[in-house]
């Protein structure tokens, strides 16, 4: 047994105890893609376990409660920019990431937030707001003076990727098939899926929710849209953990009932998914029944196609999709652990030739590309990604995260599709190829929906 | 959940080469690891065995070879043609390896001021295995600020001759400090970012014209100049070039403390190989069970942000390493574990674990503790040696039972003579494999 494991059974505080298992073998300082750019985080071993013996909040002031929390004498943390390439690379286990998003957030707290912060975290409101008034705002997110007030007094930086609304939200757009709020008179879960649309594909992209419902529908599920709110990671990131408690609650409040009926949740946003998964528990502590029933019946989408084609259940009448396609893995879905399957997918597509980019990071990390002391590093970071796909003379790319793709799009000049679209391409050009329409695949039913995959 | 051929457990040398390997012969390849370890660690050369009276590592090898239960006796021959492929190998991805089996062993200065031995050596570092003539000067050429590397103490020690192993040593041996253009207000400044800067053309021309200066003032004739392994990292053959063009004495690096950036070279030179022959790596996944039938592993389990981790698999390749490397744990009550099958642990008899002397001259016992493998390298028990405990199961690199690759340097030759024995092995497995109603490797051979 590991220090970590031993830790990890025996104590709630593991992500901040697992620093004890570092070696200072500075693995994870070779990884950091900020580090590698700017002398302004020193690191994750120093900013990470190395700091972590100051901030022990509970161990240092014993009998404070729950709330007590240290600040973390070292400001840089606030410079991480959660990528988490480090806490994947710790040949040790140590949770290094997971500790400086911690210690960020005790930093914050206490603190009234910055508004610039704040605002960030926002992003159902900024959504409605945005949506609501969609000519102005996008024409307001391209003006020159506005870009100069919101970067001058707010501090997102002028030139930073700000994605354009698209007026109706997506949730709108819905018929009354898909919006329930009722588990009763919902089809069975073994022909439904829950899906959590997150705020990009609701204020941003619906292009991509459309793209995902086609998908799944033409695999035989129907679609369960549920009420739901941002999962909170933009609140999470920016330190903010008590708005992001709201957010999570009110979510796990309506996809408990679903995944404990067998449902399964899917989501298009890797880092809502990865959210919902891993984040309320681990960084907000809200390791409920609730939270473990929602966890563990979410999805990816990629990585919900690829189970059912584990068991034979896809339908994989793709038709040619002609075309080279960087495609690059954003961080969070590295931390989902279940490796690339938007690769083995693509992989699937007669004719489509995905290109691993290899690169660990666009920068953008969420929000930290946005802000303004953050963005040349963030463009920094990215550098050798965009120099890969300007190189390919790439037009379209593939990426599953929203942020990424508004980084990776704005830096490139490529246009930034999320995989399902390519696969929802795919079964259009086997609609347009062939006379006979392409048999559809009934799911099996399953005896457990929410059995682990592979099985 | 993803599938392969032939799953990798370990990314370090052995991991990452058997990857290679196998990827090359047509199979499918996922590489799972905790994470990084040896490579970011290592000095990035190849060590194959260092024996005393031994003159070259072929001599070595061969010494060790005839050690029971040496891991040699099963792959030594295999580690000729092993390191000709890996030199072939780095050569396509950019990094050149200089020096062969056969060739003398012979003293190389280390940071600390000590020598080590050494016949196998990346380009950077080969200019150090000449053999040192009396009217030569070494040069020891270090920036200042830089806490891993200290000319005037390397050089106090290597003054003397009793560093040397009874090997020649140079005339004169000199310390500079240099300035080099904007470091002087770092912290913790370490070699990767000194390689990093080194990446850039403008910087590295300052640089190295400071360095050929102070360097110029002590040189006088004939010698070499020692340099910390900080010589770039995404464009070291450059950097290399342009330190032997512009410098007034042969340079050669010096590995240093970790993070070790000619390990970090050799790590990204096989992961770039694999990724060109449509492997799979990933990072962050630590590999704790395994679901299987009769005497096959059919899938590998691991935990994952949700649920768990599942990995279909036609074959498996253990590379976690040794007690050091995380493949072996203790056990509260002195025993050991393998961690991802569960294999039975050959270690020595009775209490190994506390000696009177921990660097006692044989070595560590724990050190030969590891699995026990029939000649295709499939893990078998230690007392019953004929049956396979696991027919499409490999043992490969430091995780192979028998071996003291701490004092017997044979780490880096096990690692890549056990990985082209194992691919071979289960080469002719994949390729049963792959009949048509393989899915995996019909549908997935397209993606990269």
């Amino acid at each position: 047994m590991t220090i970590a494991e031993v830790v990890g059974a025996a104590s709630a505080e593991a992500i901040g105890l697992s620093a004890d298992a570092c070696l200072k073998c500075n693995v994870c300082n070779t990884v950091c893609p900020v580090a590698r750019v700017t002398d302004l985080f020193p690191g994750p071993k120093y900013v990470g376990p190395q700091a972590q013996r100051f901030r022990l909040g509970a161990l240092l002031s014993p009998g404070t409660g729950e709330d007590s929390v240290v600040e973390s004498p070292d400001k840089t943390v606030d410079y991480c920019s959660g990528c988490g390439v480090c806490s994947t690379a710790c040949p040790a286990g140590v949770k290094i990431a997971e500790m400086n998003n911690r210690a960020r957030g005790a930093n914050r707290s206490g603190h009234v937030p910055r508004l610039r912060d704040w605002l960030l975290g926002q992003t159902d409101l900024t959504g409605w707001a945005g949506v609501l008034t969609a000519p102005i705002a996008n024409w307001s997110l391209h003006n020159r003076l506005f870009r100069w007030l919101i970067d001058r007094f707010i501090g997102i930086d002028r030139r930073a990727p700000l994605p354009a609304f698209k007026a109706p939200p997506f949730r709108w757009r819905l018929g009354k098939r898909h919006r329930s709020a009722q588990l009763a008179g919902a089809p069975p879960p073994e022909r439904a899926v829950v899906y959590f649309h997150g705020c990009a594909a609701n204020y941003y992209e619906p292009h991509v929710a459309a793209a995902a419902l086609e998908v799944l529908e033409r695999n035989g599920y129907e679609v369960i849209v549920p009420p739901q709110v941002c999962c909170g990671l933009p609140l999470i990131s920016n330190g903010l953990y008590g708005a992001a408690r709201g957010r999570a609650r009110r979510n796990l409040e309506v996809l408990a009932r679903y995944a404990r009926a067998g449902y399964r949740i899917v989501g298009t946003s890797t880092s809502c998914t990865h959210t919902l998964k891993s984040e309320y528990r681990e960084m907000l502590d809200l390791d409920d029944a609730d939270a473990r029933a929602v966890a563990d019946a979410t999805w990816d989408i990629c990585e919900f196609l690829l189970d059912l084609h584990d068991g034979d259940n896809l339908d994989t009448a793709f038709g040619t999709v002609a075309a080279t396609l960087p495609y690059h893995a954003p961080c969070q879905l590295r931390s989902h652990g279940i490796g690339l399957p938007a690769l083995d997918l693509f992989a699937l597509v007669p004719g489509l030739e995905a290109i691993d980019t290899d690169h660990d990071c666009c920068g953008i990390a969420g929000t930290y590309g946005l802000k303004k002391e953050k963005y040349d590093i963030a463009m920094a970071v990215g550098e050798p990604l965009f120099r890969k796909i300007r190189s390919m003379g790439a037009t379209e790319a593939a990426c599953d995260s929203e942020t990424c793709r508004w980084q990776i799009a704005a830096a490139t000049g490529a246009r930034l599709r999320h995989p399902v679209e390519i696969l929802a391409d795919a079964y259009r050009a086997a609609d347009v190829a062939g006379p006979k329409s392409p048999a559809r695949t009934e799911p099996a039913a399953r005896s457990s929906p929410t059995a682990p995959a592979g099985g | 959940m993803p599938r392969a051929d032939v799953a990798v457990v370990g990314v370090g040398l052995a991991g990452l080469t058997s990857a290679i390997a196998l990827a090359e012969g047509g199979a499918r390849v996922h590489v799972v690891a905790t994470g990084f370890a040896t490579t970011h660690w290592a000095a990035g050369g190849f060590d194959a065995g260092v024996v005393r009276g031994a003159a070259t590592p072929q001599a070595a090898v061969d010494r060790l070879a005839r050690k029971i239960g040496h891991p040699y006796r099963l792959v030594a021959a295999a580690l000729p043609a092993a390191l000709e492929w890996v030199r072939g190998i780095l050569a396509e991805e950019g990094l050149t390896i200089v020096g062969g089996l056969s060739d003398p062993l012979r003293a190389i200065p280390t940071a600390l001021g000590s020598t080590r031995i050494a016949a196998v050596l990346p380009d950077g570092m080969a200019a150090a295995l000449a053999p040192w003539e009396p009217g030569e000067t070494l040069v020891v050429c270090g920036p200042a600020g830089f806490r891993d590397f200290w000319p005037h103490a390397i050089v106090a020690s290597l003054r003397r001759p009793g560093s040397w192993r009874g090997q020649p040593m140079p005339g004169r041996v000199e310390p500079v400090t240099v300035d080099l253009p904007g470091l002087a207000g770092r912290h913790n400044l370490s070699g990767l970012d000194i390689a990093r800067a080194f990446d850039d053309p403008v910087w590295r021309d300052q640089a190295l014209d400071t360095m050929a200066r102070a360097v110029e003032r002590l040189a006088g004739g004939d010698g070499r100049v020692a340099l910390p392994a900080v010589l770039g990292l995404d464009d070291h053959a450059a950097v290399l070039e342009a330190a032997r063009r512009r410098l007034p004495l042969l340079p050669f690096e010096v590995a240093l403390a970790p993070p070790s950036v000619p390990g970090l070279r050799l790590y990204r030179a096989l992961r770039a190989a694999l990724l060109r022959r449509r492997g799979r790596l990933q990072i962050g996944e630590p590999v704790r069970g395994a679901v299987g039938e009769g005497h096959r592993v059919e899938r590998l389990v691991g935990p994952a942000a949700a649920r768990e981790f599942v990995l279909t698999v036609g074959a498996v390749v253990l590379a976690t390493g040794g007690i050091a490397g995380g493949g072996i744990v203790g056990l509260d009550d002195g025993s050991l574990r393998e961690t991802v099958l569960g294999l039975p642990v050959d270690a020595p008899l009775g209490d190994p674990w506390l000696l009177p002397d921990a660097f006692d001259p044989p070595g560590h016992p724990l050190e030969t503790a590891g699995i026990r493998t029939d000649a295709d390298l499939r893990p078998v028990a230690p007392r019953n040696v004929r049956e396979p405990l696991a027919e499409n199961v490999r043992i490969v690199g430091s995780l192979l039972a028998g071996q003291r690759y701490l004092r017997e340097r044979c780490g880096d030759g096990v690692a890549i003579a056990s990985a082209l024995v194992a691919s071979r092995s289960l080469g002719a497995h994949v390729a049963a494999l792959a009949g048509p109603e393989h899915r995996l490797l019909a549908s997935g051979s397209r993606a990269r």
